[in-house]
């Protein structure tokens, strides 16, 4: 017959908390990858604030008149204004109220511009081609990206 | 001297009555022939980027383009849109017609008349209408035209007008008066129309009689 020693059950208790610790640390933590840290945009905020025609393509053979066409479209034009967090004030894909949006700093030197949060969320859109008179925007979302297309901001007079 | 009669056996009486009730049904006709066609307007947004399925596209019955008889005056290669049937036809010879079946959007319904084709292109560009910017001030002003556009796969431009008859990437409402546009087909359609018919092509738009 078996007897239960004080050995045996100091044993058996270190077994049972190696247990409950290794599925603790099976259970506990968050799923998916790693969030990207959001470093500093390398554009300021205040690039983006004005008045701008926009106007948008899908193919980048249509790009050259679609920016033309941009500079057209300053009678009904897009504004873009301050936040009050530094951020600016712009619209979400399919969302017609406005929000305050913020530039992120993603991985490579790429700007992203969208909800506080991590960079290149699928609400967020990737900024680039930014100069004085126009930028450009491509949407994280392959969604957005199949309806929007790429957008071209220009600045209106 | 004789009394006049006061029944409607009085010639005089009768037409009076007849004036006095023209008066009101005309009014009351035409209010409700505007209801109905705002009732009949399919409450739809344009929807960039939307790629239908290819069998959606696939009209059938009545819509379904087809040779058809067709009696009229027009010479043949002339383009005749009778918009309160939602029918395009294109005449040929021997009163028949190549007939497709199209939505009209509201910019079909404010004219009739003769004009020609005055230029033609492959994949238009989009501009949507101020309205619809005011409801959805994301859009863009301005969307180069390509596969998901709301102007389709062609375009044919009418005289120096707004018009123009063009593809469309909503198969659904075809048949139907919607809010957008002029007269579009399903891309199909509006590719095999932009094969057959040559820049100066002569279009008659015809609107349903009112009083």
């Amino acid at each position: 017959m078996f007897r239960s020693t004080s050995a045996g059950k100091t044993v058996t208790s270190a077994a049972l908390l190696a247990c409950i610790a290794l599925l603790s640390a099976c259970a506990g933590g968050p799923e998916g990858p790693t969030p990207i840290a959001s470093a500093p945009a390398s554009i300021a905020s205040d690039a983006l604030v004005g008045r701008w025609g926009l106007a948008a393509y899908h193919r980048d053979s249509d790009r050259p008149r679609t920016e033309a066409e941009a500079k057209r479209q300053c009678n009904n034009p897009y504004v873009i204004t301050r936040g009050p967090n530094g951020g600016v004030i712009m619209h979400l894909a399919d969302v017609p109220e406005p929000q305050e949006l913020v530039l992120k700093g993603g991985p490579g030197g790429v700007n992203f511009l969208g909800p506080p949060g991590p960079p290149g969320m699928p609400e967020d859109r990737e900024v680039f081609a930014v100069s004085d008179k126009s930028f450009s925007v491509k949407w994280v979302s392959p969604e957005n990206s199949s309806r929007y297309g790429r957008m071209i901001y220009v600045r209106c007079a | 001297m004789r009394r006049p009669s006061l029944t409607l056996q009085n010639p005089i009486l009768r037409r009076l009555l007849l004036v006095s009730a023209c008066l009101v049904a005309v009014p009351a006709a035409m209010s409700m022939l505007g209801a109905n066609a705002a009732q009949d307007e399919m409450q739809i947004d344009d929807q960039p980027g939307y790629v239908p399925n290819p069998t959606d596209e696939h009209l059938e019955g009545p819509l379904e383009r087809q040779v058809v008889f067709f009696r009229t005056t027009e010479p043949p290669g002339s383009i005749v849109v009778h918009t309160s049937e939602r029918f395009l036809y294109l005449v040929q010879e021997n009163n028949r017609a190549m007939r497709y079946g199209i939505g009209v959007g509201r910019d079909g319904f404010q004219w009739a008349g003769q004009h020609k084709i005055s230029r033609k292109q492959e994949w238009p560009d989009w501009r949507p209408p101020p309205e619809m910017i005011e409801r959805q001030p994301y859009l863009p002003r301005f969307m180069a035209g390509g596969p998901g556009n709301p102007m389709g796969a062609r375009a044919l431009y009418i005289g120096q007008t707004i018009y123009r008859i063009h593809g469309t990437n909503q198969p659904q409402t075809i048949g139907h008066a919607v809010s957008s546009g002029c007269f579009r087909l399903v891309n199909g359609d509006i590719i095999d129309l932009y094969e057959r018919v040559p820049v100066g092509t002569r279009i008659v738009v015809k609107q349903a009689p009112s009083l």
